[in-house]
């Protein structure tokens, strides 16, 4: 009996418990949910959403510039907290499962994935979008994947990288050296063609390091710039020359002209990461020996580094010079100048039109203080010259490896110790499961 | 029997009048009856052995009988309380004490979210410890501290020894890999919040997570901190799903229930207890043995070596800043009383602790008001109250990036190295490092204030109540509410803060948290009898509990003259984490007890929750259980050695949820050239996510010989934990890292035994002893994803990795060959602890050794100061199986730069006195002699804590986490702050 009158009371309350108390809720309280862009993205979001990309392009800079910079044998990079950099970095003996490996790599596609999501959200928008501006969001977006997807293909060369990832569930096939340049080169002429359909101005701000390069015209300068560095990396010197053409190349202008990464201390943005003050012990850039040992007399790109007061060592490593390109730790880091482009300029006429490779390269001997060249002007001489002055113009930047790299001659890159390597290229992370 | 009693004793009492001058030795015995910590014994039973002459101890616990013949034997027994027999053999004033009973087997251990079991009829393994067993041999630094080693199936570990505490407990093995895996704590009946919230600002400046493992290396406080040990009577641990399933999905990492002491009825008792005592450094890591030579040889600095020796200015920095002695103080002043309507208990303690660094420590003043009141025999309120104000400062240790915290700045610093301040208070610069470590501890700031109120209510109504039935409605509502303010300063005097060493000239923070549980409940428990004792109690209920936190932190940088307001600076930094959620469910069990025979217990928890997919979907936990006391059998008789054999199983799941927030991929924001713009964060959500489910089944024995002087419990059991919540690594060209899935599964097997003895029982003399010894296992047995290392620093220094058909808590690493193999594992061989609590005369003796055999950590603080050329052991010869290479240069050269993760990875073995205390109790005829009745009761005495510590462990303590405590990742040792024991002296008395 009273059994049962406890079972009675007993399904009274559950069913009070299951039909009257309904949940409500459930929200992701702390961010907008990817899919708000993806679905429809509306005009006030799209210039956060490229203010999204602009930044996360900066995420992972230093670890990406450090390595490429310690194969290139331009700079050591020495910290207290993680002897990593001095060990398996110089080494060459790379575990495709630590940060130096898929820091670099995991950012750029976290940038790309920013740029995919709002592609997608172009297509699905319901806004007031004229057909202007998303072909100039288009055409900005594609080219700052291509760039993006670039800087991935330098570092993993022919182990290769994915250039097709907008499905995360499908993921496009992975692209060697070749294949990826040619593909990125086509994505740069698909969005020179989005910006020249893309009216007088953008529907969203650019950063001030786009300053000069903020209207679709002038920004098809930029991407005709980055189509100048691709084709020269694919050896297609005819190319470099027409897109440089289009760009914003200038034998007579300011070598530092240019796009930039803009850094502040301010609010969730961050502090230029390849800042160092000068003669610190614990984290320490510090020059390549090579690099004050085999500079010619009176080149003033030496001053890049500054003589430390004491000099560093770290395990059978010695710098005597700090890297000194940043004043502070809100300086602008290029993204690519116009002395790359007089760089590039020389080497695409180098076999064909050396006096006029000459000319463009004593611009930036003289800017260097350097007398004109008066060597040889044969393609291998020419070659070293172009190579020395790369060095020195663009010291610090990433490039010495993959120029070592293109031309042949990693193998004359020094190493300091027994145990040293350079290797040809970064694996390919752990976790894409190639 | 009651009735029958009664009438006995008014026919004694007739046979007395009767024949008073008969009896030539009648006469009277009285006194007081108290516990082992002085409270008295009210409701105790004595009873002339072999008559039924008996009688009740009052309200403070005074008895008077009558006995008809001397000499006579006198029984004492309560329940809860270990029963004593005393002659006697004239009218005399007998005080007994009554220790708290070695088995406890008639106190009551919680069975479901409204009822309770006697132990004896208990079929699951719930440990018990009380409040002798948590506070009475010393002082514990923290709650959740004081319960390591004392009893079976748990790995207590001390996060570092930073004052304030930063703990972590796993029941019985790893529950949850990605989830939360520390246990539910609930005290009085409220949700009790145990997060560890992170200071902004710390890891701004250590950079410690900048390229490497997200996880918290700030080194948090876990707040269960915050309540006070010396109000506890009682806590109760249900390890796992078998026993936890009651609380649904938040019960899989376990569940802590912890009562508070309650009042007493009659004389008002105020207990005063003073403790003063000191901090000391366990364990330092000692010098390098400098020479000139050596000086000159490793930095080429051997004249400064000599100037530094000529001059007495060699200086042993690890005992500059780890040498101090921390003074402690700790007051409890409370009071008890009420009369049988009304009850009170009321406390203040003040805790006072300074570490054993300068400008660390810990205050604590926690107010307590325990309220109960019968408005009749069945209406029962009551509340709890609790007020609780701390402050923590926790100084600046663990790993970085940037050479700025003390630990890593140590490893850099030589003798010689000039590091003090002049007389105006100007630090020098480190000659070889980015900080200047004295510096850094004398003028920054980290400290966590908290402001907390826990309140708790229930109301017991007895909505009828028959012959052989009735039924009870239990209602209960609870709310924790604290605000944290964590204050985190860096003044711009700092070396690394200096715009000439590439400084932001000051760093000021303050993150402000606000947090809410609140948590209610209504059951109905009925209970009927038939007249051949068969019971059923039967419960049903509704729960809803609600959990709300908001954080919000500003890091501010380039300050105002040496203002530190978030305001007085160029930028701030803000960010805010908000958390909001809520659980509603159901619960109905139903118990049979068959004559104490058989007692099998089924019930049922359902529960949504607004943190799943479908919110109102309903996941459901079963459990089941029987006991069968075979002693009540009568297969054998009274007097047979075996009092008592109880067989018992129970099965049950539980869950674990999903960390909040976990089905959204969510934004971040950040901010370029001004603009604000939102950037795809590292992990993946997952609408689909599930809770974890874990599912435990537990079988034992429990047995009491030779008069219950020998008990024996033993339990093995055997979880599994499906839906295995794993943050899963995906392809990162996806644009994420990591990616929730519910996508594995795992065990954990395992063997507790607990064997209690009563050694020694006499008048003036008893010896007690338990001795623990348990031991777990755990593999994966299921991953549908593919393997993945977790919670360390990659494999060349040693990692978790959660792999198939291993062990869960490995540890491995590359080898001296490059391979990927199993170098470790964190799990212990097994664990033992012995304690004993002896008595002779008025002096008590209590002492809890607790041996950790195996178990391994990733040890990085050696390594980090071979590369500044520091460590103690840096020329011994140890680790080359070559015996050639000196330890130095061999975990350098042949470690890390070698790819070789093996010497990082250590035995974590340890054996230490956890406790020990001694007292002494000032005889009360004394009392009375020199104060009256004012005093009742005095005692004074010494403990100490982790007084000896025998490890091989190459650091401060084998116990540490540079990951905090949640996860797999303690164990990894990265310049921790080290831990200390403690030295106190005591006096309680009660008036």
């Amino acid at each position: 009996m009273k059994i049962i009158k406890a079972i009675r009371i007993l399904m009274v309350v559950i069913s009070f418990v299951l039909v009257s108390c309904e949940l409500d809720g459930g929200e992701s309280l702390n961010g907008a949910s990817t899919s708000s862009i993806s679905d429809d993205i509306s005009r006030g979001e799209l210039t956060q959403a490229v203010s999204g990309v602009l930044s996360d392009m900066r995420v992972g800079l230093s670890t990406h510039n450090d390595v490429k910079s310690i194969f290139g044998r331009e700079y050591y990079y020495f910290t207290s907290s993680d002897p990593r950099y001095e060990g398996d970095v110089v080494v060459g003996n790379l575990d495709n499962n630590t940060f130096y490996v898929t820091t670099p790599w995991g950012a750029r596609y976290a940038t790309v994935k920013n740029i995919n999501l709002i592609l997608e959200g172009l297509d699905n928008t319901t806004a007031d979008f004229s057909a202007a501006e998303i072909a100039g969001a288009r055409g900005v977006l594609n080219t700052l994947k291509a760039y993006e997807l670039l800087m991935l293909s330098d570092n993993q060369h022919d182990n290769g990288i994915r250039v097709d990832v907008s499905d995360s569930e499908n993921l496009g096939a992975f692209l060697d050296r070749s294949a990826a340049l040619s593909s990125i080169a086509g994505l740069l002429d698909s969005a020179a063609g989005e910006l020249g359909s893309a009216g007088d101005s953008f529907a969203f701000g650019l950063s001030s390091g786009y300053s000069g390069f903020d209207t679709p015209q002038t920004f098809l300068q930029f991407n005709r710039a980055l189509m100048a560095r691709v084709s020269a990396y694919q050896g297609d010197y005819t190319t470099t020359l027409a897109a440089l053409n289009a760009s914003f190349f200038d034998l007579a202008g300011d070598l530092d002209g240019g796009i930039y990464h803009t850094f502040s201390l301010s609010g969730q943005d961050i502090a230029n990461p390849l800042f160092i003050a000068l003669n610190q012990t614990a984290n320490v850039r510090v020059a390549h020996s090579s690099f004050v040992t085999d500079v010619q007399d009176g080149d003033t790109r030496l001053e890049k580094v500054v003589e430390r007061d004491e000099p560093r060592e770290a395990t059978g490593l010695v710098g005597t010079h700090d890297v000194a390109l940043y004043g502070s730790n809100v300086d602008n880091i290029p993204v690519l100048r116009n002395e790359e482009l007089i760089l590039l300029y020389a080497e695409a006429n180098m076999q064909t039109n050396p006096g006029e490779a000459v000319a463009a390269l004593d611009v930036l001997r003289t800017a260097a203080g350097l007398p004109a060249y008066t060597g040889t002007t044969t393609p291998a001489a020419l070659e070293d010259e172009i190579l020395y002055n790369r060095r020195y113009s663009l010291f610090g930047e990433g490039h010495r490896w993959i120029d070592m790299r293109r031309f042949g001659r990693l193998s004359d890159l020094p190493n300091d110790r027994s145990t040293d390597n350079v290797p040809s290229a970064i694996p390919v992370p752990a976790n894409e499961n190639k | 029997m009651k009735m029958k009693k009664t009438m006995f004793r008014g026919a004694l009492i007739l046979v007395f009048l009767l024949i008073p001058v008969v009896a030539i030795s009648q006469g009277m015995v009285q006194g007081t009856i108290t516990d082992n910590n002085g409270l008295p014994v009210p409701g105790a039973n004595i009873v002339v052995k072999g008559t039924t002459n008996g009688t009740t101890s009052d309200f403070d616990g005074i008895y008077e009988i009558s006995i008809d013949g001397f000499p006579s034997t006198l029984v004492f027994s309560s329940l809860g309380y270990s029963t004593r027999e005393i002659q006697v053999s004239s009218a005399s004033t007998l005080d007994v004490i009554l220790e708290e009973s070695v088995m406890g087997l008639d106190e009551v251990v919680v069975s479901g979210l409204a009822s309770s079991v006697k132990r004896r009829n208990l079929a699951n393994a719930v440990a018990t410890v009380s409040a002798a067993e948590l506070a009475g041999v010393t002082p514990p630094k923290t709650l959740d501290g004081a319960l390591a080693g004392k009893f079976t199936g748990a790995v207590v570990n001390a996060n570092s020894g930073a004052p304030g505490g930063g703990m972590s407990i796993k029941f019985r093995g790893v529950t949850s890999i990605n989830g939360n895996s520390q246990p539910l704590y609930i005290v009085d009946g409220v949700y009790v919040d145990n997060s560890s919230i992170s200071s902004g600002g710390l890891n701004a400046v250590s950079q410690a997570s900048g390229g490497g493992n997200p996880s918290s290396q700030d080194n948090a406080t876990n707040r269960i901190a915050d309540i006070n040990p010396d109000d506890i009577a009682n806590i109760e641990i249900l390890k796992g799903a078998s026993a936890a399933a009651i609380y649904g999905s938040r019960g899989a990492a376990g569940v802590v229930i912890i009562t508070t002491k309650k009042g007493q009825a009659g004389k008002t008792k105020v207990n005063l207890t003073q403790g003063f005592g000191f901090n000391q450094v366990i364990r330092l890591q000692g010098q390098r043995n400098w020479s000139e030579a050596l000086a000159e040889s490793e930095f080429g600095e051997g004249a400064l070596y000599a100037a530094a020796l000529s001059s007495g200015r060699l200086r042993d920095y690890e005992e500059e800043i780890f040498g101090e002695e921390g003074l402690i103080s700790n007051t409890n002043l409370s009071a008890s009383g009420g009369n049988d309507k009304t009850t009170f208990f009321a406390g203040i303690t003040n805790n006072d602790e300074d570490g054993i660094v300068k400008n660390t420590g810990y205050k604590k003043t926690s107010f307590r008001l325990n309220v109960e009141h019968n408005f009749n025999t069945n209406i029962k309120l009551s509340l709890n109250s609790n007020y609780i104000s701390s402050v923590a400062d926790r100084g600046f240790f663990n790993n970085d990036n940037s050479g700025t915290t003390i630990g890593v700045a140590l490893t850099s610093t030589r003798p010689w190295d000039y590091l003090l301040p002049d007389a105006n208070g100007n630090y020098p610069d480190h000659p070889n490092n980015s900080s200047n470590p004295l510096q850094t501890r004398d003028l920054m700031t980290n400290s966590e204030r908290v402001n907390r109120f826990i309140l708790g209510g229930s109301l017991d109504v007895n909505l009828y109540s028959k012959q052989n039935s009735n039924l009870k409605l239990v209602t209960r509502a609870g709310v924790d509410s604290y605000n944290m303010e964590a204050k985190v300063i860096f003044p711009k005097e700092l070396q690394f803060q200096r715009p000439d060493q590439g400084g932001v000239n000051g760093v000021s923070a303050i993150t402000n948290t606000n947090n809410k549980n609140a948590n209610y409940s209504a059951f109905l428990v009925h209970n009927y009898f038939t007249d051949n004792d068969l019971s059923f109690n039967t419960q049903v209920g509704a729960t809803n509990e609600h959990f709300s936190r908001n954080t919000v932190s500003v890091v501010a940088s380039d300050l105002i003259a040496s203002e530190t307001n978030v305001d007085q600076g160029a930028n701030q930094n803000v960010n805010q984490n908000r958390l909001e959620q809520e659980d509603m469910g159901f619960f109905v069990q139903e118990t049979v007890n068959y004559q104490d025979k058989l007692i099998g217990t089924l019930g049922l928890r359902g529960d949504k929750s607004t943190n799943n997919g479908d919110i109102n979907k309903f996941f459901y936990y079963p459990k089941a259980s029987i006991a069968a006391n075979l002693n009540n059998f009568g297969f054998w008789g009274d007097g047979s050695f075996m009092n008592r054999l109880k067989l018992r199983a129970a099965y049950g799941e539980a869950g674990t949820f999903a960390a909040f927030g976990s089905l959204y991929t969510v934004y971040q924001s950040t901010l370029v050239d001004g603009n604000v713009g939102i950037v795809v964060p590292l992990t993946q959500g997952n609408p689909e996510i599930s809770p974890e489910r874990q599912k435990e089944l537990e079988i034992g024995f429990d047995m009491g010989i030779l008069d219950e002087r020998l008990g024996l419990e033993l339990t093995w059991y055997q979880k599994r934990v499906d839906d295995l919540l794993l943050l899963a690594n995906t392809e990162p060209s996806t644009g994420f890292s990591t990616k929730w899935e519910n996508a594995g599964e795992l065990e954990n097997t395992g063997v507790e035994i607990a064997l209690n003895a009563s050694i020694v029982n006499k008048e003036n003399f008893s010896w007690d002893a338990t001795l623990n010894w348990w031991k777990n296992t755990s593999e994966m047995v299921r991953m549908d994803i593919p393997a993945y290392n977790t919670g360390g620093f990659g494999t060349g220094l040693g990692t978790f990795r959660i792999e198939e058909g291993k062990s869960v808590t490995q540890i491995v690493g590359t080898n001296v060959d490059g391979d990927l193999v199993q170098l470790g594992d964190a799990e212990p061989d097994f664990q033992t602890s012995l304690f004993n609590n002896i008595n002779y005369k008025n002096f008590s003796l209590s002492f809890l050794w607790h041996w950790k055999k195996g178990g391994d950590n990733v040890n990085l603080t050696k390594l980090l100061s071979d590369f500044g050329g520091t460590s103690a052991d840096y020329d011994e010869i140890s680790l080359d199986p070559g015996g050639t290479i000196p330890n130095g240069v061999y975990r350098v050269n042949n470690g890390i730069f070698a790819g070789n993760a093996t010497p990082f990875v250590e035995d974590a073995s340890y054996l230490r006195l956890r406790e020990i205390g001694l007292y002494y109790k000032v005889p009360s005829k004394h009392l009375t002699d020199w104060f009256g009745d004012v005093i009742s009761d005095v005692k004074v005495g010494f403990s100490g804590n982790n007084i000896i510590n025998i490890f091989d462990y190459n650091s401060y303590d084998p116990e540490v986490s540079n990951f905090g405590g949640n996860g797999l990742s303690t164990g990894v040792e990265v310049t921790p702050f080290p831990s200390s024991k403690r030295y106190m002296m005591h006096i309680s008395v009660q008036f």
